[in-house]
């Protein structure tokens, strides 16, 4: 005659299998589930918390991770050379300055392009530093994001689309670039420089006034 | 080659944009030469060819697009801009801002844009000085800039002048003019003609407005269009909902939604003809005084009393019985065990129990947070979950089928349920009750979790916590009045065979997931499901024979191990399958029933036929009981035939938004649901979870009174 027939544990054996077997079952609610949630639809990041972290390849071939810069105020621009909201503020040189006034002051500006194969502003690494190149951009890094998961992950709808990160990795600002969502270069006197108020506060350990604002520009060209 | 493109876009840009900024297009009548573009053909319009001194006339700026080129309203949505319009009109005139007509939804990728395809007029009001001169010109310019976009966007700008001849009698515009006039004029926003509000429940913003033209019969489609970035998601998904005389429509909060204020925009209502009528919609909202009663229809207290019964009923679920088999053995272990170790046993059964209530509602919250429509139960909707339950079950089986022994010869019972380990297996045995019994909700759960889940978290949290507490609650009270225990028989053989009897509820769970899988991932799922039994089975065998003892036993065991990690490799085979589109997972073949779609009910309810919705699931044991016993039975069919009663089902197995977005709509979270439409349009009344033939059958009868 068998001596025990409970199913209550007794022996650390018997822990572990039945231990194993719920977390196997755990394991499965939370795989399964992942599975079911991967809808096409756009992340919304939150202002005041954790920025999601990317590991993605530069235009030099090197791999840039938001885990590694912390210690560095991190702004992340969506770009395509070929949407006119894009030329309105590099045809000004007003993208310019504002990258070379954050550069200068330690931040890393991370120009991003997602656009897909196939569609307005997709370009190769040597490309993308060619345009840069002639536009006298200077980024710390031009990310390329042709699958569109770090635009996903951001929601960065339109180009340009900024966003400020700061030292500790916390999404301090999203949204547009100024208030005025044109491509005339003559609104760029009238327009409040959004993202560059944002960007101060942050340089200075301020809060920012406004954190989340209307993005204005093209759609980003993720391949549909 | 791209950048040679990029180099001759822009140079292609430069040449076209010189080329429309050469002159100003000149006019006299209703409307100016137009300045066309590969994309547009645009002109300075007016609605009058001649003017009269004091009156108003229309200047509009008139967009003939290219197929599939659109350009904005003024929210343009993700992206995009609206066009703008500066009149230079002569001393004395004034104008107005653009009358913006009512705009379309242009999806691009993951975004939402609001606009226009094929025409618009882009109209401002201008009131000529009562002074001015018949028989002189009254002469507008205007200088325009807008943006035309299919996938790619070009700004395009002009400048236009328009004379209209002044005279004592004005002549309205004719012809192409007049009618295109006329087509923006179909969609100028009317006033909002409904008693309207907006409540906020947890992430939504729901717009509810009432009024007797509101039905199914008459709204097939609805959508909010806000009129600033921000303060509702563009690209989310509005679920609408139509009672008689009541619409829902349910908003995602944008990010910058205020805390209070007035929601701007224009409520969208597309008829069933395909009309749709813009209106203008001013709605104040404070989410701050809503917070607290998101359970609008239940105060807290009674959400969370609600959810005791429903969890002390869902004891009684089917769901629930394998995992009574292992608590009933368990108990009669027990027996004759000291007072505290039965108080400790129960205490850790309630805290397993609690535990895996608490982390499905937060698995639940966090993916509803993110904007998935899941509902409650959902991991029975994975495969993967479904063929793991399957094998856990039969490893559990065998085990109490004596194959293989956890801890045998160790101790005896009493021995063993000193030890601490015991209150361990009380644990897992809780978490286990849960995770298997969610796809039965009982009876008061559908309420309770559907208001749970759109509460603030704190209160959801208590509502799934009050829960987990009814459905421990007999056990918990084992516990702590030990005298019931002890009207427990001895222990003796009893409990061998007991046990033994208690594993086949154990293999009939694991024989039903396997058809459950089948629902789900087809013929290969259940290949697979079958293939990782075989190997549990293995795997149990070398683990029993390892355990007999011996010097080898360590290879065994290695076996038995290596055996359990060749199921691993089975998992990844398991996908959803694009499985059979058929009307569901039935226990009533033969019967007639149509496949739910909303837009079937609602053209159903339209032509004012009675229908009868039934969801259900293959994991659904409730739902499936229901069939057997009642829907599928010839009573209840007949009586539906002689009522001429559409039979609606849908299939819940797999995950499916239009039904979770229905069940949502009646603050219900789970299944069993049936509802029953009457004849001629009525409100929809719902049916308890378990139902009976004449229940059924009196809902069919006419004048059967109010028994919703």
């Amino acid at each position: 005659m068998k001596k025990n027939p409970s199913l209550q544990l007794s022996s650390p054996r018997r822990r572990t299998l039945l231990g194993g077997a719920i977390a196997g079952v755990g394991g499965a609610v939370v795989f399964g589930s992942s599975a079911l949630f991967s809808s096409p639809a756009l992340a919304a990041p939150q202002v005041g918390q954790a920025a999601p972290d990317f590991n993605i390849i530069d235009t030099q071939g090197k791999m840039r991770r938001l885990a590694d810069m912390k210690g560095s105020i991190v702004v992340l621009e969506w770009t395509n050379a070929d949407c006119p909201f894009v030329q309105k503020h590099y045809g000004s040189s007003n993208m310019q300055t504002l990258q070379k006034e954050a550069t200068a002051a330690g931040v890393t500006w991370l120009s991003v392009i997602s656009s897909a194969p196939g569609e307005q502003g997709h370009v190769n690494a040597a490309q993308a530093n060619d345009i840069a190149a002639r536009k006298s951009a200077s980024p710390s890094a031009i990310l390329l994001d042709p699958d569109g998961k770090m635009g996903r992950a951001y929601g960065a709808m339109t180009t340009p689309h900024m966003y400020v990160i700061d030292k500790e990795g916390i999404l301090r600002y999203m949204g547009g670039i100024d208030s005025i969502p044109t491509t005339q270069v003559a609104d760029l006197a009238k327009a409040t420089p959004l993202f560059r108020n944002a960007l101060q506060s942050v340089i200075k350990g301020q809060p920012v006034a406004q954190a989340v604002t209307r993005p204005y520009g093209c759609n980003v060209k993720y391949a549909s | 080659m791209p950048q040679r493109r990029y180099r001759f876009s822009s140079l292609l840009a430069t040449v076209l944009m010189s080329l429309l900024v050469l002159g100003p297009k000149l006019a006299q009548g209703a409307e100016t030469p137009p300045q066309t573009s590969p994309r547009a053909t645009v002109t300075l319009v007016s609605d009058y060819d001649v003017v009269a001194p004091g009156q108003t006339v229309r200047i509009g700026l008139r967009q003939r697009l290219a197929p599939h080129w659109h350009s904005y309203w003024k929210n343009p949505g993700d992206a995009g801009a609206p066009p703008q319009i500066d009149l230079t009109l002569p001393a004395g005139a004034q104008a107005e801002d653009i009358a913006w007509p009512g705009p379309d939804r242009i999806a691009v990728g993951p975004a939402m844009n609001f606009g226009y395809e094929r025409e618009v007029v882009f109209a401002r009001t201008v009131t000529l000085p009562a002074d001015a001169q018949p028989g002189q010109r009254f002469t507008v310019t205007a200088e325009a800039r807008w943006l035309v976009c299919e996938k790619e966007c070009i700004p395009e700008e002009g400048r236009f002048v328009l004379e209209l001849p002044i005279a004592a009698t004005p002549e309205a515009a004719t012809g192409p003019v007049a009618a295109s006039f006329a087509d923006s004029d179909a969609r100028r926003p009317a006033a909002h003609p409904w008693n309207s509000r907006l409540i906020a429940e947890g992430d939504s913003l729901v717009l509810e407005a009432e009024g007797r033209e509101l039905t199914a019969a008459t709204v097939k489609e609805a959508f909010f269009y806000p009129a600033e970035w921000g303060t509702v998601v563009h690209a989310a998904t509005q679920g609408l909902l139509i009672d008689d005389g009541k619409l829902r429509l349910a908003l995602t909060k944008g990010p910058s939604l205020p805390e209070q204020g007035n929601l701007d925009g224009l409520l969208a209502v597309t008829d069933n003809a395909g009309r749709t009528t813009w209106y203008e919609t001013s709605l104040p909202f404070s989410l701050a005084s809503n917070a607290g009663g998101a359970a609008d229809d239940l105060p807290i207290w009674q959400a969370a009393l609600f959810a005791l019964i429903g969890g002390l009923i869902l004891n009684l679920m089917p769901c629930v019985f394998p995992v009574l088999a292992i608590k009933a053995t368990s108990l009669a272990g027990m027996v004759g065990a000291p007072p505290r170790e039965l108080r400790l046993s129960g205490l850790f059964y309630t805290l397993g129990v609690l535990v895996a209530f608490l982390a499905l509602a937060i698995a639940l919250l966090v993916a509803r947070s993110a904007g998935n429509a899941v509902g409650w139960g959902f991991q029975f909707q994975s495969p993967l979950f479904v063929a793991a339950m399957s094998w856990l079950l039969l490893a559990i089986g065998l085990n109490l089928s004596g194959v293989f022994e956890i801890g045998l010869g160790m101790s005896g019972t009493g021995q063993s349920l000193a030890g601490r380990s015991g209150h361990q297996g009380s644990f897992f045995t809780g978490l286990l009750a849960v995770v298997v019994a969610t796809p039965c909700t009982a009876p008061f759960l559908g309420a309770a979790i559907g208001s749970a889940l759109t509460a603030p978290v704190a209160v959801s949290l208590t509502i799934f916590a009050m829960m987990g507490l009814g459905l421990a609650l007999p056990y918990a009270l084992i516990g702590f009045f030990p005298g019931l225990a002890r009207r427990l028989p001895r222990p003796g053989r009893w409990m061998l065979r007991l046990r033994q009897a208690l594993a086949f509820p154990m293999y009939a769970s694991a024989a039903w997931l396997i058809w459950v899988l089948a629902q789900q991932a087809g013929d290969q799922g259940v290949l697979i499901g079958l293939a990782g039994s075989l190997l549990i089975g293995l795997a149990a065998w070398l683990y029993g024979i390892a355990q007999e003892g011996g010097g080898r036993s360590w290879r065994l065991r290695g076996a038995a191990l290596f055996v359990v990690l060749a199921l691993a490799g089975l998992v990844p085979q398991l996908k959803e399958t694009a499985a059979p589109d058929t009307v569901a997972p039935t226990a009533d073949s033969g019967v007639t029933a149509e496949r739910f779609t909303a837009a079937r009910l609602a053209e159903l309810r339209r032509e004012g036929r009675p229908v009868f919705v039934n969801m259900t699931a293959a994991w659904c044991i409730t739902c499936l009981v229901n069939e057997r016993t009642t829907l599928s039975r010839p009573v209840v069919q007949t009586a539906m035939q002689e009522s001429g009663v559409v039979y609606l089902k849908g299939d819940w197995t797999k995950y499916d938004p239009e039904i979770t977005a229905f069940l949502r709509s009646f603050k219900h979270d789970g299944l069993p649901f049936y509802a029953y439409y009457p004849a001629g349009g009525g409100e929809a009344r719902l049916l308890p979870p378990v139902l009976t033939e004449s229940l059924v059958v009196d809902q069919f009868r006419p004048a059967t009174g109010d028994r919703s």
